[in-house]
């Protein structure tokens, strides 16, 4: 390990000391083309964690129990769902930009698909447990978990599709709490 | 271990300038798709050229007289990133209804603000939501807009529409309606234009209360 440090110093300081003899025209260049390489690499990382998917933190009340509120590391897959827009399912953890606030991103359950008739709030704190909505075109009904504390479809009604951003994959931290997450939906027929 | 890393990085370097100087003819391609996630980015969240399809924004967009499509330069910077949104401003919408189609319409009211709305939707007046806007083709009776699908949230707002690129008769910076005033010689063509964009922005802003919150 000790060698491996001496080589990356020695080879560091000898491209430093290549640098250093070089024109102040050609470091300048150098040092421009070099920087335009790093943000065309962070631009393509940017893209690929809001195309296909990445690490993302999540926290907060409104998942608890499936979500602990300090936070957690999750696996966010962006790909399936841009790619097949049907295999969005009723039970599916979903991330989408807030509808109230577009610098935010919440994580909410799938609950309803375009056509389904859903009672607005079962618990009838919010609405009266008698209300039925029927989703519109192109929208679709989340909630959180912990519906106590979750600011959800039941407050600000069915949400447009082109709003969702991925769909979450796996937990990944707590070490001890890892896991894939399933659908857990059953249909009764 | 660092040698193995390095030699292997150099014999890749080797190997791609090796394939570099036998076929040239790949080096405009491969160079190209290389810088293609700057590019991407630049057009996302700056600034990129679109040809505007259908009649929905007539007259300021697409009208009679033209023969082609209008291409115009949008601004993502000022929406995406800066999160400025001005009523009469003209937006591009991802549409609420049908996801990846791109609407547009022109922004009438922000959150907070009360609307008269127009004949499809089922209230005559709704107080529009935080964190949403009402948005209106300048052709109301050809367009998909609020009225048809209710309000819809900021972060669909993709874009604002900065000037108009062709076709060459109408080249130019898309003026805020506020600042249009009449000033041609009064009778004419250009006059009567003038006078009728004016009555559009007056008949919009009397449709609309601004809120107390802005």
């Amino acid at each position: 390990m000790s060698s491996f440090i001496r080589r990356l110093a020695e080879n560091t300081r000898n491209d430093f000391v290549s640098f250093l003899a070089k024109s102040p025209r050609l470091k300048t260049q150098i040092i421009a083309l070099k920087a335009f390489h790093v943000i065309n690499f962070a631009c393509a990382c940017h893209l690929f964690s809001e195309y296909v998917g990445f690490v993302r933190f999540v926290d907060g009340p409104s998942m608890i129990p499936t979500m602990s509120q300090t936070g957690e590391l999750v696996i966010e897959n962006n790909l399936t769902h841009r790619l097949r827009p049907n295999s969005l399912a009723r039970g599916d953890l979903v991330t989408l930009v807030s509808p109230l606030d577009p610098q935010r991103l919440i994580c909410k359950r799938l609950m309803g698909l375009p056509g389904d008739i859903i009672c607005v709030d079962p618990t009838g704190q919010q609405a009266p447990s008698s209300e039925h909505v029927v989703v519109p075109k192109g929208h679709v009904w989340i909630m959180g978990d912990n519906a106590a504390a979750s600011r959800d479809s039941r407050m600000y009604g069915p949400v447009s599709m082109s709003l969702i951003r991925g769909r979450i994959y796996a937990r990944i931290w707590p070490w001890r709490e890892i896991t894939i997450f399933r659908n857990p939906i059953t249909y009764l027929d | 271990m660092f040698t193995t890393f390095r030699h292997q990085w150099l014999a890749l370097h080797k190997s791609w300038r090796c394939l570099l100087q036998t076929n040239p003819a790949l080096r405009w391609p491969l160079v190209t798709l290389y810088w293609l996630p700057t590019g991407i980015v630049f057009s996302k969240y700056f600034y990129s050229l679109r040809s505007v399809k259908g009649m929905s924004m007539q007259p300021t967009l697409n009208p009679d007289i033209s023969q082609w499509r209008d291409v115009v330069l949008l601004d993502h910077y000022s929406t995406r990133v800066k999160g400025l949104y001005r009523r009469g401003d003209v937006v591009t919408v991802w549409s609420p209804m049908e996801p990846g189609v791109l609407l547009i319409k022109r922004i009438i009211a922000l959150g907070g603000d009360k609307v008269k709305t127009l004949p499809p939707y089922p209230d005559t007046e709704i107080t529009v939501p935080e964190g949403h806007a009402w948005v209106e083709g300048d052709e109301p009776f050809r367009s998909d807009d609020s009225n048809k699908f209710g309000p819809v949230p900021l972060a669909l707002l993709d874009s604002r529409l900065l000037l108009i690129v062709w076709p060459f008769a109408r080249i130019g910076f898309v003026p805020h309606p506020s600042e249009a005033s009449v000033k041609s010689p009064r009778g004419g063509p250009a006059w009567r234009q003038e006078k009728a964009e004016t009555e559009r922005h007056q008949w919009r802003t009397s449709r609309v209360t601004v809120g107390p919150n802005s």
